[in-house]
């Protein structure tokens, strides 16, 4: 009986496993044709532009995505011109003003509230993976430095 | 070396004969020594380099009086309603102005009044500037122009150029904003839009607007021509009357044929807002001190900050009174001129890589943006 039981989960496990697998594209395992690096590579800058919007106060973005950024005419980009005094790359690290161990999407959402007056976003949302691209894209060739103050 | 340095080289040796140096003010004083000395102990003070907190300077005033006036720039004033942190800043900026005992002889302001240009935006920044009651005058800069294209700001505050004698000091204000290249005509932009990208410091639209332009170069050969070449002239701009960082437009474009024109003069001193930050150069016999904003602090630039500038601290993000102020100058009767930040809290400059604005951000490399590339130009400030 117990025997049996094992046995069903076991195949349970496999036909599931057996669905994942089919369900999700796999990688490397072709040569990889010019046309597909493009298109990774479009995935990527559209939210690098999506990023660049939100950065620079752009409207129509913050409404499509459902943030406000800012309550106070304030962009990310007015004290960060280019991304720059962010540095992305020193992330994790311990931040000063928020008193932890942070992240970058952490600090992302401490500006919002604190510098900019605005309404944090959930850090796994599209909008703060559209920051975090911005910023990293903008910041690309920096050393990696985590931990540095 | 790249090319900016390179063409920086040039320039220099260009203008600055051999052995040159921008007249004999900036010997370090008894005072900046004093100062240094309590700060960094003596044997640091070598290494300051002459950029003390207190910058003192040689206007060469002779028998003249000693008298003061006050620098308040950049801001960015939103409506009342919007955004109330800028407003106070303005606010304290001006009640300390007026409550300088003896009291400054003027008050320049040096644009970027308004933040999108707004009459509202202008009027709510003359409201408050009406705490000075002493002198005031004026020069715009390119967030007070480009909505109505400088109707407002010069009914409320006159001619954007002009020129005075002081004390022995010839005052000169220079219009370094009004003279765009047309980016928004073609493009049927709205003047909203034109001012959006205007205000946009890292975008890429409004291009090279930042200039001095040939009649008003004129107007300035002809304002000096007939004041002797070694007296004191201050000019006043609201951009650096250099090449610091053209992509964020911290220069006026004509820089070179600017300094053509001040090259006769001994003892110019620029002084400029736009760039929110401690700056300290010379080119040629002109020195150039930047200004704090009132609103807030912009980082130094990725490259080109002069290696005379004695960097601003770190700011600390979380206080809005924090890396902004105004400029206290004190010209004595001994014959000298002092230049006093007047950042709200107790240390200026960064003295430590880790506490220094321009240490800190030795690694970043840094790139233009994309977004602002693709017609109709999404991304400018609203």
């Amino acid at each position: 009986m117990t025997i049996t039981r094992y046995a069903l989960i076991a195949a349970g496990a496999s036909l599931g496993l057996l669905v994942l697998m089919t369900s999700r594209a796999l990688a490397h395992k072709e040569k990889h044709t010019p046309e597909q690096l493009k298109a990774f590579e479009e995935v990527f800058m559209e939210q690098v532009k999506i990023g660049d919007l939100l950065f620079h106060g752009d409207e129509a973005t913050q409404k499509n995505l459902g943030v406000q950024l800012s309550r106070t005419g304030m962009a990310c980009a007015m004290c960060h011109p280019f991304a720059s005094d962010i540095h992305p790359h020193e992330f994790p690290k311990f931040q000063e003003q928020i008193g932890k161990f942070a992240t970058l999407r952490d600090m992302i959402n401490w500006c919002i509230e604190k510098a900019s007056e605005g309404v944090t976003i959930d850090s796994d949302s599209d909008a703060m993976k559209a920051l975090e691209a911005y910023m990293y894209w903008s910041n690309r060739g920096s050393k990696l430095d985590p931990g540095r103050h | 070396m790249d090319e900016m340095e390179r063409e920086r080289r040039e320039m220099d040796k260009e203008l600055r004969s051999a052995g040159d140096r921008p007249d004999r003010s900036l010997r370090i004083t008894r005072r900046t020594f004093l100062h240094k000395s309590v700060l960094a102990g003596a044997a640091g003070a070598a290494t300051y380099g002459w950029f003390p907190l207190i910058n003192t300077l040689d206007f060469a005033l002779g028998a003249q009086p000693a008298f003061k006036f006050a620098w308040i720039s950049d801001n960015h004033l939103y409506p009342k309603d919007v955004n109330t942190r800028f407003v106070d800043k303005a606010t304290r900026a001006a009640k300390e102005v007026q409550a300088m005992n003896p009291p400054a002889d003027f008050l320049i302001h040096g644009g970027d009044l308004a933040q999108l240009g707004d009459p509202v935006e202008l009027d709510l920044g003359n409201e408050i500037l009406k705490e000075v009651k002493i002198r005031k005058v004026f020069i715009p800069g390119e967030h007070d122009w480009y909505l109505d294209l400088g109707k407002k700001w010069t009914r409320l505050f006159g001619q954007p150029n002009w020129t005075f004698d002081h004390k022995g000091v010839r005052f000169v204000g220079l219009d370094t904003v009004s003279r765009a290249p047309d980016y928004w005509t073609v493009k049927k932009m709205t003047h909203k839009e034109r001012m959006g990208h205007m205000a946009t410091l890292d975008g890429s639209v409004a291009g090279p607007w930042a200039g001095v332009g040939r009649d008003q170069l004129e107007w300035l050969n002809r304002t000096l021509s007939n004041w002797p070449k070694d007296r004191p002239v201050v000019v006043f701009s609201h951009n650096p009357l250099y090449e610091y960082y053209p992509p964020w437009n911290f220069w006026v474009r004509d820089w070179r044929e600017v300094q053509e024109v001040l090259r006769p003069y001994t003892n110019v001193t620029n002084i400029h807002g736009h760039v929110h930050q401690v700056l300290y150069n010379e080119i040629g016999k002109m020195r150039s001190i930047g200004m704090l904003a009132t609103s807030w602090p912009w980082p130094y630039a990725p490259e080109g900050v002069p290696a005379l500038t004695k960097c601003m601290v770190r700011v600390d993000p979380g206080d809005p009174f924090d890396g902004v102020g105004w400029s206290r100058l004190t010209l004595t009767a001994a014959e000298k001129a002092e230049n006093e930040y007047v950042m709200w809290r107790k240390d200026v400059l960064g003295e430590t890589p880790w506490d220094s604005g321009c240490a800190d951000n030795v690694n970043q490399i840094l790139h233009p943006r994309i977004a602002d590339r693709e017609w109709p130009y999404p991304g400018a400030s609203k």
